[in-house]
């Protein structure tokens, strides 16, 4: 595993996803330090470097995690809640991907503190101008205090 | 005392003796045949005759009909033998009102023993034979009565300690106890112990206050089965304000009981089935907008990056049939959200307050003006009276109207749109009204079905969901929505927020 700080910690299940992701990402040259985890398990051992990832600094963490809600296991509330409740994590942006606007998911993901919750646009151009935009505005515009 | 003197004082004395005889008795003297030979003054006064009219009539003039031929002839056959005879005789008046004298007749004998007159001597008996049949009337109604309650309901009395005194043949049956296993126990012997002790404590301070108590009890019979029964219980008082007896009536309602339980059991069932068919179809739909969505989104994006990085290389054919594949993952995205739209209207709670239609269309209207672009429309907002409903849903209600009122209208100059209201069963009616392509009428009956639609894709588009969530809404807030339309002509849409029932 790099040590190297990434930008962009993209959690997401469905290679499909991640694909487009990865894409637009590459083709807005955001992808330099983008890493992808599968799951929330996996997410949970990078941000707080267990597991596979026991070896990572944790001082090096991302500006922005894009993190899908609906995953098998541990689901992305289930990070949301982790990341937001540990003092060492709670300032690090979250985008939620979500496939719908449900009422319910809205409410939770704000309750446990996201930053952004993003339904991810049926039609493929539109998904990519939304990606392209977030990522620019987390990425640079957005200020986030020093650790 | 010389014997004249002794007459005379024999005489004055049978002469006080008639006086106060006279006095205190109705007193009649006949011969032996029955000819009336005196009347004393009482005589004329309860038969109202003179005593001309009477001497030497027989007595048939007061007969009164009443007694049976046996008896006046055993009268006769008594005092025709030297007997003397008493009895109780109902006679009739000279003005036809019936009076009872006690009667007692002495018959006086000549000396060979035949009777020479007959002295009857009689007691003004009306009054006690008044009250007699009064009584004997209020106690054959009351034996009626009890009869009738016997045969109506359970009754049983009990003295004040509770210890039962009395009980009818309804409560031996009901108790499956006989009257001697009841006749001196208390009434824990079908005591069911399902009422708490406030409660048989309520019923006692109020009887016991000499209060009449009525409730529902259950009771337990011999055999352990149980029975509902709707009580009364009266107390009745001693002359110093205690209870002397309480009776207690009831009437058998547990077959009503039962009925009750069953409801409340249906009830209960009924409301868990809805619960979990809500929660089913909510983890349904949940589903679907998750899970459908993110193949759908795959199979347009790959379409799309196929175009993007291969479309140079690929003949012409092959990039029309990529943008085909992306446009149909497209509009079945739409029609899932409209799916969706659909079914989270049955969900979501009724919000209603007053709200000014009017405002709310001026809102869609500046939403749709993006639609109005470029386009001939007139569109005009007559009076929209207040309404009950909720806002939200009710922008819904218009925004969908009054958008198919545009597209379908598309094709005219001017298209002319009217929204306004009106009248029926004093109910308010609201309409949009449009000079669009219309429908037949025969085909009107599919209108609000979801994803029904009347009109080819290529002409219109849509997802069929639009009309189906306004019927929806309408319906849920008590109204009902109907459409009038004639092909090129146009389409007008009525609709009402109340006076129906027909909850969804």
């Amino acid at each position: 595993m790099s040590n190297e700080a990434v930008e962009i910690l993209l959690v997401e299940d469905s290679p499909d996803d991640v694909a487009f992701l990865v894409r637009t990402f590459n083709k807005a040259n955001l992808t330099a330090r983008l890493h992808v985890v599968a799951d929330g398990k996996e997410a949970l051992d990078y941000i707080f470097c267990t597991g596979d990832y026991a070896t990572r600094n944790n001082g090096n963490q991302p500006k922005v995690i894009f993190l899908d809600m609906k995953m098998p296991k541990v689901g992305g509330l289930e990070v949301l809640r982790r990341l937001k409740s540990d003092p060492t994590t709670q300032s690090i942006p979250v985008v939620a991907l979500s496939s719908s606007n449900e009422e319910r998911d809205l409410i939770e993901s704000y309750r446990y503190g996201v930053n952004s919750y993003i339904v991810k646009p049926m039609d493929f151009d539109q998904f990519a101008k939304t990606i392209r935009s977030m990522g620019q505005y987390w990425l640079e515009l957005n200020q986030t205090p020093k650790l | 005392m010389q014997p004249e003197q002794q007459l005379k004082a024999s005489l004055k004395e049978i002469g006080d003796l008639k006086a106060a005889l006279d006095e205190h008795a109705i007193v009649a003297i006949t011969d032996p045949r029955g000819r009336i030979t005196y009347v004393n003054d009482k005589f004329c006064a309860i038969s109202q005759y003179s005593r001309d009219e009477l001497i030497g009539q027989d007595h048939r003039v007061i007969n009164s009909g009443h007694h049976p031929k046996e008896f006046i002839q055993d009268l006769w056959s008594t005092i025709g033998r030297g007997k003397v005879w008493k009895g109780e005789i109902k006679n009739r008046a000279k003005d036809g009102s019936f009076y009872w004298v006690d009667t007692t007749i002495v018959p006086f004998l000549n000396d060979d023993g035949k009777p020479r007159q007959y002295i009857a001597i009689r007691a003004d008996i009306t009054e006690r034979k008044r009250t007699e049949d009064q009584l004997r009337a209020s106690f054959k109604e009351i034996n009626d009565l009890k009869a009738a309650l016997d045969e109506h309901a359970i009754v049983a009395i009990t003295d004040p300690q509770g210890k039962i005194t009395y009980v009818n043949d309804k409560f031996c049956a009901i108790s499956k106890y006989s009257r001697g296993e009841l006749i001196g126990q208390d009434h824990r012997v079908i005591n069911s112990a399902h009422h708490p002790k406030e409660f048989i404590q309520g019923l006692w301070s109020t009887i016991g206050r000499g209060k009449v108590w009525k409730g529902e009890i259950k009771n337990r019979a011999k055999d352990g089965s149980f029975y509902w029964v709707d009580t009364t219980i009266v107390p009745f008082l001693n002359d110093d304000g205690k209870p002397r007896q309480y009776v207690a009536i009831r009437a058998d309602i547990t077959e009503r009981k039962k009925a009750e339980e069953k409801v409340l059991q249906l009830n209960a069932q009924l409301e868990q089935r809805v619960a979990e068919r809500t929660a089913e179809l909510e983890a349904f739909s949940y589903s679907i907008s998750h899970d459908l969505r993110a193949p759908l989104r795959a199979m347009g994006g790959f379409a799309r990056m196929l175009q993007e990085d291969f479309g140079a290389e690929l003949p012409p054919e092959a990039s029309r049939l990529l943008e085909r594949i992306h446009v149909n993952a497209m509009k079945m995205g739409l029609l899932i959200d409209g799916l969706l739209a659909f079914s989270r209207l049955s969900r979501q709670p009724l919000n209603k307050s007053k709200i000014s239609p009017g405002a709310v269309v001026n809102r869609v209207l500046e939403e749709l003006q993006s639609e109005t672009e470029g386009r001939n429309v007139k569109i005009t907002v007559g009076n929209l009276p207040a309404c009950q409903a909720d806002a939200t849903l009710l922008h819904q209600v218009f925004m969908n109207l009054i958008s198919n009122a545009l597209k379908y209208s598309r094709r005219r100059d001017p298209a002319i749109i009217e929204i306004g209201s009106g009248e029926e069963n004093g109910h308010c009616v609201y309409s949009i009204k449009d000079n669009g392509a219309g429908f037949e009428m025969k085909y009107a009956h599919n209108l609000f079905g979801v994803f029904q639609r009347l009109h080819r894709a290529e002409q219109f588009e849509g997802t069929g969901v639009g009309l189906a969530i306004v019927r929806r809404i309408i319906h849920r807030h008590g109204g009902r929505i109907w459409a009038v339309a004639e092909p090129e002509k146009g389409a007008t849409f009525h609709f009402t927020l109340e006076g129906e029932n027909n909850h969804v």
